[in-house]
């Protein structure tokens, strides 16, 4: 690579190289039983340069820099346009979140063999026709950056994740119900006990199929609902691509009220064992919390240098990057405050409405609006005040801005949604209802 | 073949261990050009090289995959203990009559021979085209070429050895009324010809109408309506409500589903007919060979409403007792294959477009497509582009709509096929973390009744 960085510094300004190697493992069970136990090995480099405030960027997992090098000088004269620095080098914080662990790759497959067999088995004991999936993911990973203003950093990485699923067949009615667990380090035989249990709970209330109730009945969203259906295209307008592009209905509307005054959301990288979480982030910038919402107004998007430039701000920290692109504004760990009312007390006060859990189909049309249109894969029925069965063949829709607008209700308890979020269930009117 | 490959592969297959043993290597190039608002976002040339290798032992399997083809037969060793761990009943995997062949990639207008700089001008005059126009905000263009290299061998005795080369577009135009951000676009991809790149004028132009027209577009209001599909939007309605439900990987062990889905069973009126088939040539999801070394064939699944057939990897047809069809598929060296799509087709019946239109009171005429995903027997896909039908004839434009549905009601609910068949080839598709795989959609325009849809 010494090579590759004196090409580079004869031929530009500025530059920086990204170099990944990551092992990965998974063991997975299909249809109760185990079906492959698969490895793999990924490296490769990629390369960002700067001259004339021009751009270039390639990526190879091929150690070819001969050919690298010709490449990327044809590429340099297609630069895109930019005038960003690469940050210098600077102090790391006393304090450093915890983003790695290497014990998990030592654990003897029979161990993750015999507890997906466990937990398989605990929802046959309850549903002996089921058919489950199960899986343990594992991933390691050092990554290290060098630019030519001399920073350079190393970053180790591990997450882990376990994942199981059961399908019911009632007829022509099939029932798929999931639930799954991610973090750095491997997890307490209670948290995995914990996922299982909730699964064989949701199974049971939604085995019957009811009636959906009448539009304009009240909606709750679960805290994965919630993520799913109105923060995923919420965020798409917080990104710093689409605020520098002007294509965001947020673009200069920091500091104005927007959303309902019970809405807090926060940006946090600073979660001990969170995959998400990060001390610097891809392009080595130090990272920070970022206030995206505060009682409703909104705060920040999220950039990296480039975005930032084109914004006219500084970046944020919030760099993401794979092999293949170059960085991209990418969420740490999305932190929504909660409410303070129980969710089982919220569910209580309701007569007729639905607890919408999954979606199928989200995030496929105009999202920069905001708008969500979906069909509700898991959504339970309330009647009375409880959850007494699941509906179906009916969808959901609205737009996440007007859905913020007026909220009901938060919830006092919050759940971790894709093992980096934490979020509460939210109660609005403003969606609509068809089936 | 390569001779250092070559030796490798033969090291790599010769242990005496495992029922099964495979190995790929593949080397692939990319071309991305990407503009977004109203500047080039992206010009970048990337190349990947790797291998895999898979094994079968005790009913279940190993695969490990790397960048360092040199360890390819150390790494077979692992993955051989790899899949010892597996303790499943032990069943023989499908076969073939081996083969040894080299395939050159299918090119017409030949996108390596092109200059960098001379997509680089087609693109930018694309640009200049839609931001041409005062109500348009910025663009959307994403362009692709990619050229892979890829080697199978097995312990069965294949080698073979196939090229490929593709081209995707992306077109799309944004406007907005200072609120609201609206999007027209298109796709279209071929295999081996960047052709289709050119001479698009016409299409951008249309494009950056639709566009502004959706400004002062209404939404619909959710319910159960009557929609007629472009051929566009009928090939992603087929591949997401029909397609994933007859690939065999998820059936071969779910003995309900078996009963559900077995041979015979009727799933749609006399005039359905549903093909899937790699060996149709010269389309994205075309080829000669699958990613087991299995030969590609064309595959009837529904005939005259009745389900015939379904797509198989090595293992689900011996597990299922079916033929194998060639459509065990793995995106890249670093995933093992799975069954697959490739190029999945209604095909003609009798009556025209026009008089279906003619023959609707009162539904929404869909064209052009977001996206669209199934789970299961449920499905959803959404429009590009939307239009209501008023006593036969197309009205106003609405904005786009989310179309969703059940396999077991909504094949059944199809009462007219036209005779106009089109494929889109600029699709991919995304299951098991392996997207977006390239396949191509084709139908006729159809129509079906009680189609659940809502604004989105």
């Amino acid at each position: 690579m010494k090579k590759l960085e004196k090409f580079l510094q004869d031929h530009f300004e500025q530059f920086e190289i990204f170099e990944q190697e990551n092992e990965y493992k998974s063991i997975s069970f299909e249809s109760n039983n185990l079906k492959e136990i698969a490895t793999k090995q990924s490296k490769g480099f990629s390369v960002r340069s700067i001259k004339n405030n021009g751009l270039t960027f390639s990526s190879s997992s091929n150690y070819d820099l001969e050919k690298f090098s010709s490449n990327f000088l044809e590429l340099s004269q297609y630069p895109i346009s930019t005038n960003i620095q690469f940050p210098k080098p600077h102090k790391t914080s006393s304090k450093e979140v915890k983003i790695f662990s290497k014990e998990e790759f030592k654990i003897e497959n029979d161990f993750f063999i015999n507890n997906l067999r466990k937990n398989i088995k605990e929802i046959q004991k309850k549903f002996p026709d089921a058919l489950c999936d199960a899986e343990y993911d594992l991933a390691i990973g050092k990554s290290s950056l060098v630019n030519s203003n001399g920073l350079k950093k190393e970053t180790f990485e591990s997450a882990i994740s376990f994942y199981i699923s059961a399908q019911l067949i009632n007829g022509n009615d099939m029932l798929n119900i999931y639930n799954y667990l991610s973090s750095v380090k491997n997890f307490t035989t209670t948290e995995i006990e914990q996922v299982t249990n909730k699964l064989i709970e949701d199974l049971s209330i939604a085995q019957k199929i009811k009636n959906t109730p009448k539009k304009g009945c009240p909606v709750i969203f679960t805290p994965h609902g919630l993520y799913q259906t109105i923060l995923a295209p919420l965020l798409v307008s917080f990104n710093g691509t689409n605020l520098s592009k002007e294509l965001s209905s947020l673009f200069k509307k920091e500091g104005e009220k927007i959303f309902d005054e019970k809405i807090t959301l926060l940006d946090d990288p600073f979660i001990d064992y969170s995959p998400s979480s990060r001390n610097y982030d891809a392009e080595g910038i130090q990272t920070k919390q970022i206030p995206l919402i505060e009682k409703g107004e909104f705060k920040s998007g999220v950039f990296d240098l480039k975005t930032a430039y084109d914004y006219g701000c500084s970046s944020t920290g919030s760099a993401g990057r794979s092999l293949n692109s170059g960085t991209f504004p990418s969420i740490s760990n999305l932190v929504m405050k909660n409410g303070n009312q129980d969710i089982s007390n919220i569910i209580e006060q309701i007569d007729e409405g639905i607890l919408v859990d999954h979606l199928l189909g989200a995030g496929q049309g105009n999202e920069l609006s905001g708008d969500f249109s979906a069909n509700i894969s898991l959504g339970y029925k309330i009647e009375k005040g409880k959850l007494v069965g699941r509906v179906k063949n009916t969808m959901i829709s609205g737009n996440a801005f007007s859905a913020l607008k007026n909220v009901e209700n938060l919830s006092k308890e919050k759940e971790t949604v894709y093992g980096s979020m934490s979020l509460p269930f939210l109660q609005t009117h403003q969606v609509e209802i068809s089936s | 073949m390569n001779k250092n490959y070559k030796s490798i592969i033969g090291e790599s297959l010769k242990l005496n261990k495992g029922d099964y043993k495979e190995i790929r290597i593949e080397e692939n190039i990319s071309t991305r050009i990407n503009y977004n608002g109203k500047t080039r976002e992206n010009v970048s040339i990337n190349s990947h090289f790797g291998g895999s290798v898979r094994s079968m032992c005790k009913g279940g399997w190993g695969f490990t995959s790397f960048n360092d083809i040199q360890k390819a037969p150390e790494k077979m060793k692992e993955c051989i203990e790899l899949a010892n761990y597996n303790n499943n009943p032990e069943f023989n995997l499908a076969k073939n009559d081996p083969t040894k062949i080299s395939l050159p990639p299918i090119v017409k207008k030949d996108p390596r021979s092109i200059k960098l700089n001379d997509k680089i001008q087609v693109l930018e005059h694309y640009k200049d085209l839609i931001l041409s126009e005062k109500s348009i905000h910025g663009c959307e263009i994403v362009y692709g070429d990619t050229e892979r290299k890829v080697i199978f061998a097995d312990s069965d005795g294949n080698e073979i050895e196939q090229n490929f080369v593709h081209v995707i577009l992306r077109i799309a135009a944004n406007s907005s009324d200072g609120k609201e951000m609206l999007q027209s676009g298109f796709s279209i991809g071929s295999l081996g010809d960047y052709s289709i790149v050119e001479n698009l004028d016409k299409e951008v132009l249309d494009c950056v109408k639709k566009s502004v027209s959706l400004i002062t577009a209404p939404k619909i209001e959710g319910k159960e309506t009557t929609v007629v599909l472009d051929q566009i939007l009928a090939g992603v309605f087929v591949h997401e409500a029909f397609g994933h439900l007859s690939e065999a990987d998820n059936v071969y062990e779910n003995e309900r589903l078996k009963e559900i889905l077995k041979l015979g069973t009727k799933f749609g009126n006399s005039d359905l007919n549903i093909t899937d088939g790699a060996s149709i040539p010269e389309l994205r999801g075309s080829y000669t060979f699958d990613d087991e070394g299995t030969p590609a064939s064309k595959t009837p699944l529904i005939r005259e409403g009745v389900l015939v057939g379904r797509l198989h990897s090595k293992e689900t047809a011996s597990k299922m007792s079916e033929n194998l069809t060639g459509n065990a598929r793995a995106i890249s060296y670093a995933f093992p294959p799975i069954v697959r799509m490739t190029n999945t087709i209604i095909e003609n019946a009798q009556n025209t477009t026009e008089d279906i239109i003619k023959d609707t009171k009162d539904g929404l005429y869909v064209k052009n497509w977001y996206g669209g995903m199934t789970e299961h027997e449920m499905f959803t896909f959404s429009s590009g582009e939307t239009y209501r039908i008023k006593n036969g004839e197309i009205k106003e434009t609405l904005r786009p709509v989310k179309l969703s549905g059940n396999l077991f009601t909504t094949l059944k609910n199809i009462d007219g096929i036209a005779n106009d068949l089109e494929i889109n080839q600029g699709g991919g598709c995304g299951k098991g973390g392996q997207m977006p795989l390239p396949v191509s959609n084709g139908s006729p325009h159809i129509r079906i009744n009680n189609c659940l849809v809502s604004s989105g």
